[in-house]
């Protein structure tokens, strides 16, 4: 059986550093997996290879059988793969409704010059996208926040608010950088919640990169364990924690966390 | 065949001038990463801080064999010192500010200097023309080539300043700690060193090797612009390609940049049109940018994401 | 390959109601036709030949501002190149309206009166300077593919410096109708003056033709500013990386960016060839000239439409009123423009329009309701 994204024998060198060697990831639709691993194992990096931030010195990407190498990052969020940032990534000066709106702009097909002329169709499009924006926001819990800029919101909200930014491109694949990192735990289970009803509302395959091992173990019903840039293991959240390679990785890390 | 050798000696002439002000840039740039407009302005302040020394000195003609010496060092000094403060109050408390506001205020010191050395109880608006300190005599021909005193000094001047500054950086404590901040501030500061301490030193340098540039260029040309002239911003423009063409942040690219640029500039107006020089250095500096936008002797960047 | 949005099925049922579309798309385009009329008609008349100059110079100055701040303001790249693509705007005019002007009337004498054929042939003049200097525009743009922040600013001082040597070197003008007559069309290219300048050029630069393309130029920028395109240039300036993530063409927006600022650059230039007064030359189209547009984008605020306007007829109308300290103006401009970096660095009004600052924001909104 393939998945909507299929991932073969991917590597990347910088300068002789082997970041990521060898890796391989099959996502299946509507799928919820985790991609964990210790700091500086890579996670970040197969994320920019997914999404061609970085190409790939060998191997291949597909996304609903359509190949993703040598695409432009723009043209892979076009072809439905949209992310979030570890290190938050939004458009600072800009209103959370905006931030939305600028994702919604892939998906548009008024010209420029319709805009600048604002004819009765540009007109009705920007409303289609604001009251697009406007749904996504209600649905992560930003409504009211909308005409803030993003830079004053907490941090919590930043975080989801690259989710709902994402979700404006209509993907089918969902790339979540460690999405709960900053949270306080009553945000965390909310964020819980929140990954799941998305999935569910826009039937998304969702791949997720993440630090608490509780949130991982709980949503994720397949987890690929990476490591020096390698997979060391890949499968069911229990499989995984029980393997004793993905334990003597995380040595030094506190074991609690594998365990917890 | 004359006419190859001459332009070689011009160009390697020229060349060592922008090269001189290519490394004020290069360093600038290397430590805090924009380009430090202003530059060429204190190239142009080191000509006109001379000028004003010997005419206050009264060294207008038969000048001592002390002048020459006596004024480089007395204009290194002062733009030294003018450099050190136009960091300390312009570009310091930029230091976090994105690196369009620190261009574009580089752009408003740059006006600012102008501006102020054009008013009329600093230096005017005139051009002037600076005393010859140096006799103006041919040394020796060569195959036809003459060749001139001034020529020889301004090379020599000029090479045994980068060959000083090459020992500084790559031979000396304070040298290192340069490279250091160049090539990660934050880490260098972890490790102990006083990168505050290490940009004055690198402005108060760079600023001192622009304003011997400009003694020299006063005395190969002695008619000096006035100080908003285009021709300065344009002559320190050519330095910052030749900078950016060898590998911006890289000392021995500067050098290398420069007399490229010079013989580029050169031989184009010798054997093409003169009056086409910029336009020489101007494609030259696009075309290394969209083949090699590291510069020839310049590493690639990766941005982080 | 990706899946439908939905964006297209929720548009068609949000046809706007035809008030709104004469709201917002038909009235301020008329408003964009009758302002100019009341400057040229009304306005100018009443104050007299040297405030409507003023108004002139205001005028392009603000068609200069609004245009680079597409490219600086709203696309967060810097360019310092501008007066270069008002130089090719307004010799490509400058050919049209002298050697055209010849050809059909054999002078270079304005012709017809207001809205007459030799406006007209302004007008077509203008037309040519937007997509000549586009064309150049796209040339600049192309290395911002590859170039960032500082290096492109490099590029398109470069680029300025470049068109501003090529002019010196053109040969005489040629006066005589008869050899005019007989010359081909590309070698009268060749012959604008050299260093001296296009002398001679037909003087139809108005309070109308000025104010007309400014209204259309912040038109053109307020509307693009709030529309799906607008925030796509937004975007690259806020965070390229993000931008690309979110499906944002951003080498094609940046060029497009860089077109559009060039088009509007060579129709200033074109007015500014034919304004009493001024005249053509190359030395007054430095860098020095770009150093005044990019001064008046960093006043305004980056990405302010209205500041930018603000700051253009601020940075005209001032040196005009402290003449007797003139050269102190200069170095004015310069402290504040540092002072500004240091204390305020997005500008007066940053990203925002002066409406939606706070003594403002109230006036508007009370009016709303």
């Amino acid at each position: 059986m393939t998945g909507i994204l299929e991932v073969q024998g991917v590597s990347i060198a910088f300068g002789g550093l082997k970041a990521v060697q060898d890796f391989r990831l099959s996502l299946r639709e509507g799928g919820l997996q985790g991609l964990i691993g210790p700091n500086g194992a890579g996670k970040t990096t197969v994320f920019n290879l997914l999404t061609g931030v970085y190409r790939p010195d060998s191997g291949t990407v597909s996304l609903g059988g359509h190949n993703l190498i040598g695409l432009k990052p723009h043209q892979i969020a076009r072809a439905g793969m949209a992310r979030t940032f570890q290190n938050i990534r939004l458009f600072a000066d800009l209103t959370v409704l905006d931030n939305i709106r600028i994702a919604s702009h892939a998906r548009t097909w008024t010209s420029t010059l319709a805009s600048v002329l604002r004819t009765p169709g540009a007109i009705a499009a920007e409303s289609a996208i604001t009251e697009h924006a406007m749904e996504l926001l209600d649905v992560l819990g930003l409504a009211d926040r909308a005409q803030e800029t993003a830079r004053n919101l907490p941090y919590g909200d930043q975080r989801r608010l690259e989710i709902a930014r994402a979700l404006a491109l209509d993907p089918e694949v969902l790339l979540l950088d460690e999405p709960a990192a900053g949270m306080n735990p009553q945000e965390k289970i909310a964020l819980r919640g929140l990954i799941r009803t998305v999935r569910e509302r826009f039937s998304l395959s969702v791949l997720l990169i993440e630090h608490d091992m509780g949130l991982v173990m709980d949503l994720c019903e397949q987890i690929t364990v990476l490591d020096h840039g390698t997979v060391i293991a890949d499968g069911s959240p229990e499989s995984v924690q029980g393997n004793p390679r993905v334990i003597e990785a995380y040595l030094g890390a506190p074991s609690a966390e594998v365990s917890a | 065949m004359t006419k190859l050798l001459q332009t070689l000696m011009d160009g390697v002439s020229v060349g060592s001038l922008y090269a001189l002000i290519a490394l004020g840039y290069t360093m600038v740039y290397g430590i805090l990463k924009f380009i430090n407009f202003a530059h060429s302005d204190i190239f142009m302040l080191g000509a006109w801080v001379s000028f004003t020394l010997a005419t206050l000195m009264g060294w207008t003609s038969d000048a001592p064999w002390i002048a020459g010496p006596a004024v480089i060092c007395g204009s290194m000094l002062i733009c030294g010192t003018i450099g050190f403060v136009i960091e300390r109050l312009a570009y310091r408390p930029l230091r976090a500010a994105p690196r369009i506001n620190v261009l574009i205020t580089a752009i408003g010191v740059s006006l600012f200097l102008e501006n102020v050395g054009q008013l009329e109880y600093v230096f005017g608006t005139r051009p002037q023309r600076m005393p010859s300190l140096l006799p103006d005599t041919v040394l020796a021909s060569v195959a036809g080539v003459s060749i001139r005193l001034v020529d020889v000094l301004v090379i020599g001047i000029a090479f045994s300043l980068m060959g000083a500054l090459e020992y500084l950086v790559f031979s000396t404590k304070l040298g290192r700690a340069m490279r250091a901040v160049s090539h990660d501030l934050k880490t260098a500061s972890l490790m102990g060193i006083d990168v505050d301490r290490v940009i004055s030193i690198t402005f108060i340098i760079g600023s001192s090797l622009a304003a011997a540039a400009g003694f020299l260029t006063a005395a190969k040309y002695p008619s000096i612009n006035q100080p908003a002239h285009s021709n300065w911003i344009l002559f320190g423009l050519k330095a910052f390609v030749a900078a950016v063409v060898g590998g911006i942040g890289n000392v021995r690219g500067a050098m290398a940049g420069g007399l490229m640029i010079g013989l580029v500039e050169m031989f184009g107006a010798a054997f093409f049109s003169p009056n086409l020089r910029d336009v020489y250095v101007f494609t030259l500096l696009i075309v290394v940018l969209l083949i090699k936008p590291d510069g020839l002797l310049g590493r690639a960047t990766v941005e982080k994401v | 390959m990706a899946r439908e949005s939905g964006l297209k099925a929720r548009a068609a049922a949000l046809a706007p109601e035809p008030m709104t579309v004469l709201k917002q798309s038909v009235l301020p385009l008329v408003a964009a036709f009758v302002i100019p009329l009341i400057f040229h008609f009304g306005i100018g008349p009443s104050v007299g030949a040297y405030p409507s100059k003023v108004l002139l110079d205001i005028g392009i100055n603000v068609v200069l501002a609004v245009s680079l701040n597409l490219v600086n303001g709203f696309t967060g790249q810097f360019s310092i190149g501008h007066a270069g693509f008002m130089a090719v705007g307004g010799y490509t005019a400058g050919l049209v309206t002298y050697y055209g002007g010849y050809r059909i009337w054999g002078d270079s004498l304005p012709h017809g009166g207001f809205l007459g054929a030799g406006e007209m042939l302004f007008l077509v003049a203008t037309i040519a300077a937007a997509l000549s200097a586009a064309a150049f525009g796209y040339l600049v743009g192309l290395p911002s593919l590859r170039l960032r922040g500082d290096y492109l600013a490099l590029v398109t001082l470069g680029f300025g410096e470049i068109v501003r040597v090529m002019i010196q070197q053109t040969s005489d003008i040629a006066t005589d109708a008869t050899e005019i007559a007989a010359t081909s069309w590309p070698s009268l290219l060749w012959k604008v003056g050299g260093a001296l300048g296009f002398t001679g050029l037909p003087f139809y630069t108005s309070l109308f033709w000025v104010w007309l393309w400014v209204s259309l130029t912040v038109l053109v920028a307020s509307r693009l500013k709030t529309s799906t395109h607008g925030r796509a240039f937004l975007s690259i300036r806020e965070d390229e990386i993000a931008a690309e993530a979110m499906g944002i063409p951003t080498t094609t927006i940046k060029v497009r960016a860089f077109v559009m600022s060039a088009a509007f650059a060579g129709v200033a230039g074109s007015l500014f060839a034919h304004e009493v007064g001024t005249t053509l030359n190359p030395g007054e189209l430095g860098f020095q000239k770009s150093f005044e547009v990019v001064i008046m984008v960093v006043l305004g605020g980056m990405g302010s439409v209205s500041g930018c306007v603000l700051a253009a007829i601020v940075v005209t109308v001032l040196p005009e009123l402290l003449r007797s300290v003139d050269e102190y103006r200069m170095v004015a401009y310069a402290l504040t423009l540092i002072l500004m970096m240091i204390l305020r660095p997005q500008g007066l009004f940053g990203l925002r329009e002066i409406w939606e600052i706070w003594p403002f924001k109230a006036l508007f909104r009370s009016e709303a309701k």
